[in-house]
């Protein structure tokens, strides 16, 4: 059986002063010192790790079409499309939620996670991807800024937090 | 005389100048667009964030409040239905008004006889207490009653603002308000009076000219009439009056645009005259400089005082009504007599 | 002296005061400030809260009823959603169910990685809701360190399984990622880091008198009372009644892992706040021993792991250290059955109930959460408190409306 706690109530005027004191002074070290965990988002991007689940790439020569990711999908952004006779998948990523069962459960691992993530499309129709689409790389355009997109990687570090310093690739 | 030195003349006139130009209203209000950028970037230091960046990166986004004072100027004040709107837009002209006012009579600074700019107005204010001119926008020799008195008028347009725009929350906030006016009132009025009781004096100036910062005579008024400032202005952890997760923004709810931006501001301009107050009560105010350099030097002492108050945004939540009221008469009250006891014995053994 | 029997007289010698009751109502939200996603109707006598009603349902999203036409693997992401911040708990929960459904044995290192796993998201979830409780008080550091310190966690969750918060990570029959060295290493500075933090924490925020004055006597919740209305996790912790699901009837690696469940006797908002805050650092502790102890093993069962093709299992499993899915996961059909789990997810016990009648997707799917139960106690314990208060009790119940919601 755990101990039931009780804590403390401060009623001593002098040692509420001290934690006002305390407080205050928390502060102030944090004034002076401050630990900036910011990721100063649209001049750096967080370079995203290798099994990131973000956007995913199509492989149409291996698809054997059988239907499994669209059996699986939760979001029904997968769903099969015949062509040539043969089925293929197409994704719309409006509905997809990037869960990556489709990737998981592809048996002949047709399809493959990419560390993309924040995509902007200008229309509706563009969410849909063909399977044809859905076989080439993805293109992602690069945000229009006066500087290079700076790409970073978090480190998890045992003073500040959460670190970000330049992806090496 | 030329041209140019009546310009000068009346230019640098006290009751011109420092209502208007220097510590008055134009350095109040950049004074408020900095210290709000301010107290951003404190809490954004503090809280682990930039804060204001992007307005202008090399000045650390100091420029981001004159976006926001621009946007705020230009958006549509929208008058509720039901509302008088001559009333509605006068309540903030009114309230800004009395948080600014007493800084007409807050004494900023000594003219001496000769040397300084300033000394040709030295017969027009002089003070016979410390027989000197003194920089003030209107002389009066009770300047500390009267500096207390306008101040205090600040929290009855408090009221205003809430009752005419007949809002729930601003109702609420109003309350607040007119509960917590009768406790902060009475911690600055007294602790205010032990300094005068200290000083044998009702004269601002003479308490600055004795040579003895208040704080350091008296510490207990110091830190009362400090939390009767930031519980007076509605600074954390006293932000009972706006409480924005509780009454929304309490008697400000209905405002919007340039409005809004007065009532917001009005808090500030309130902290920034009670700060100027403060510097000379306690910290000395402009000694032992005179002339313009004091009044600096005076001011300069005020915005940090100004800088702290906002600062406890980041250290503190707020008090609930009950507590604040409670803390007041129970714990701040008991101190304030006896700073008061304090000013008594020291003003009676030290200070002639 | 009046004879209306709404006024109250107070006399003492020599003064009377007439106190007449001012009886209002205030609506709170759903776009205020202080209401999340959810209308509170706010009865006050003067600051006195006389009774609240909570208008609910604001972010109903009929997850019970959709998943009726999901089958049992598409249901993984839709019970998440409710709460996504605790979304390995809101999982572990449904997958165990299904589990028994099945009757899978889930191997010893898939358990340690689920209380891993739940452990991280639980000092995350508990950052969040601390966060929300500073910022209910005004206390804008403490919102801000909360969101700041979760990120860490989060990171960890990103490398963990793939996703932020969306993680999808437990399957049936264990998980889908290994712990890495990298991970581990991750996590090692993390707990440094949240140790380190805590101090600082406990300077700013937990011994803050302000925060203190607003805490303490809130919303007094007696251990008898917490029985009665149904108060679940830390709240009901809080009230002295040592009730932790981890420790009632573990589950996963609980029963192998040494720590101590939080319990404070006053029943306030200060005693809320630090269970939680005791529970952050029993999860460091846990997350610690779990680095330590973890055994060397598969990660997904026996019997799902032999499905998946020799070479897939090659290429993921011993190159990259994840399992991929049988193509059984497809539309599997669990025999006919019936399965009840709970779970001690962070805002306390969460209890799945599935029936299965046989086909793909479940007949009947109930999810009882831990937020749903806080609503009854919330609108018990505002009553006769203040109204300033309406908010702090708010927070320190860490009241999470889309998981209450459903």
């Amino acid at each position: 059986m755990d101990k039931v706690k009780e804590y403390k109530k401060e009623k001593n005027p002098f040692r509420l002063f001290g934690y006002h004191l305390a407080a205050v002074g928390e502060g102030i070290k944090h004034f002076i010192r401050p630990k900036r965990m910011t990721l100063m988002y649209p001049e750096e991007v967080q370079a995203l790790p290798t099994g990131y689940r973000g956007f995913i790439r199509f492989y149409k020569d291996l698809c054997t079409g059988c239907t499994m990711c669209a059996m699986i999908c939760p979001a029904d952004a997968m769903k099969m499309v015949t062509q040539e006779g043969k089925k293929y998948p197409r994704i719309n990523y409006g509905r997809c939620i990037f869960c990556g069962f489709c990737v998981d459960i592809c048996p002949v691992d047709a399809l493959k996670e990419t560390p993309i993530h924040d995509v902007a499309f200008t229309s509706r129709e563009q969410f849909r991807f063909p399977p044809d689409l859905f076989n080439e790389e993805f293109q992602e355009e690069p945000p229009l800024l006066s500087k290079p997109v700076k790409r970073v990687k978090p480190i998890i570090d045992e003073d500040r937090g959460v670190i970000y310093v330049p992806d090496e690739q | 005389m030329s041209i140019l030195s009546l310009i000068l003349f009346y230019l640098l006139y006290p009751s011109f100048f420092i209502t208007v130009i220097f510590p008055g209203a134009i350095f109040a209000l950049i004074l408020l667009l900095l210290m709000i950028w301010f107290e951003r970037k404190a809490a954004a230091f503090v809280q682990m964030r930039y804060g204001p960046l992007y307005a202008s990166k090399r000045l650390g986004g100091a420029l981001q409040l004159i976006a926001d004072a621009i946007k705020y100027a230009i958006s549509e004040i929208i008058i509720p239905n039901g509302v008088n709107p001559t009333l509605y837009a006068l309540a903030p002209m009114l309230l800004i008004t009395f948080a600014f006012i007493p800084i007409a009579v807050i004494p900023v600074s000594r003219i001496p006889i000769s040397g300084s700019i300033l000394s040709k107005y030295f017969l027009a204010f002089y003070d016979p207490d410390i027989k000197s001119g003194l920089y003030v926008g209107y002389f009066v020799p009770f300047n500390l009653l009267l500096a207390l008195g306008l101040a205090s008028s600040y929290s009855v347009f408090v009221l205003l603002t809430a009752w005419v725009t007949n809002n729930r929350f601003a109702l609420i906030g109003a309350v607040r308000e007119a509960f917590l006016s009768v406790s902060y009132d009475v911690l600055i009025v007294m602790s205010a009076l032990a300094l005068a009781l200290e000083y044998h004096t009702l004269d601002i100036a003479k308490i600055v000219q004795s040579g003895i910062p208040g704080f350091i005579a008296n510490p207990i008024a110091g830190v009362v009439f400090f939390i009767g400032v930031i519980m007076g202005t509605s600074r954390f952890p006293f932000e009972i009056v706006e409480a924005d997760t509780e009454v929304v923004m309490g008697p400000y709810t209905e405002y919007t645009g340039l409005l809004y931006v007065i009532t917001m501001g009005a808090s500030y301009i309130g902290t920034y005259s009670f700060a100027l107050l403060y510097s000379d009560l306690f910290l000395g105010g402009w000694a032992p400089f005179s002339g313009l350099p004091g009044a600096v030097w005076m001011t300069f002492k005020a915005v940090l005082v100004l800088a702290f108050s906002v600062f406890l945004r980041s250290v503190y939540g707020r008090y609930r009504i009950d507590q604040a009221i409670r803390g007041s008469w129970k714990y701040v009250l008991p101190a304030a007599l006896a700073s008061i006891i304090l000013g008594l014995v020291v003003g009676w053994l030290w200070i002639r | 002296m009046s004879s209306r029997p709404s006024e109250i007289t107070i006399s003492a010698e020599g003064m009377e005061v007439e106190i007449i009751p001012v009886e209002g109502e205030i609506n709170v939200g759903p776009q205020h400030p202080g209401s999340g996603h959810m209308r509170i109707y706010v009865k006050v006598n003067g600051d006195i809260i006389e009774d609240v009603d909570m208008d609910v349902g604001y972010v109903h999203r009929a997850v019970e009823k959709l998943s009726e036409i999901r089958t049992y693997m598409q249901i993984i992401p839709l019970v998440e959603r409710p709460a996504i911040l605790d979304s390995i708990n809101m999982n572990l929960g449904y997958i165990m169910a299904v589990e028994k459904i099945m009757g899978v044995e889930v191997p010893e290192r898939a358990q340690y990685l689920r209380s891993f796993a739940a452990e991280v998201n639980r000092i995350a979830s508990h950052l969040y809701g601390t966060g929300i409780l500073a910022i209910f008080l005004g206390h804008s550091t403490g919102y801000m360190w909360g969101f700041g310190d979760r990120e860490v966690w989060v990171e960890i969750l990103q490398a963990l399984t793939g996703a932020r918060l969306t993680n999808s990570y437990i399957i049936p029959g264990g998980v889908r990622r290994d712990l890495t060295p990298t991970i581990k290493e991750m996590t090692l500075k993390a707990i440094a880091y949240q140790r380190k933090r805590m101090a600082e924490w406990r300077r700013i925020f937990l011994n803050n008198p302000n925060i203190r004055d607003r805490l303490e006597n809130v919303g007094v919740m007696s251990k008898e009372n917490a029985i009665k209305w149904g108060a679940a996790g830390p709240n009901l912790r809080g009230s002295g009644v040592n009730y932790d699901v981890r420790k009632a009837e573990p589950y996963a690696a609980y029963d192998k892992l040494d720590f101590e469940v939080q319990v404070y006797k006053e029943g306030d908002g200060y005693a809320r706040t630090l269970v939680r805050f005791g529970e952050i650092e029993q999860s460091l502790n846990m997350l610690e021993q779990i680095i330590k102890e973890i055994p060397e093993g598969p990660i997904l069962a026996d019997r799902f792991f032999k499905m998946i093709p020799p070479a897939r299992v090659k290429k993921w499993w011993d190159g990259m250290r994840r399992v991929v899915f049988p193509g059984y996961f497809a539309s599997f059909r669990p025999p006919k059955g019936e399965a009840i789990t709970r779970v001690e997810a962070s805002r306390g016990e969460l209890v799945y109930y599935v029936v299965s009648d046989g086909s793909a997707t479940p007949y009947r799917l109930r999810m009882i959460t831990p937020s749903y139960r806080s609503i009854y106690v919330f609108k018990q314990l505002c009553k006769g408190s203040r109204y300033p208060d309406l908010v702090s009790i708010y927070g320190s119940l860490d009241y999470f409306p889309p998981e209450a919601d459903r």
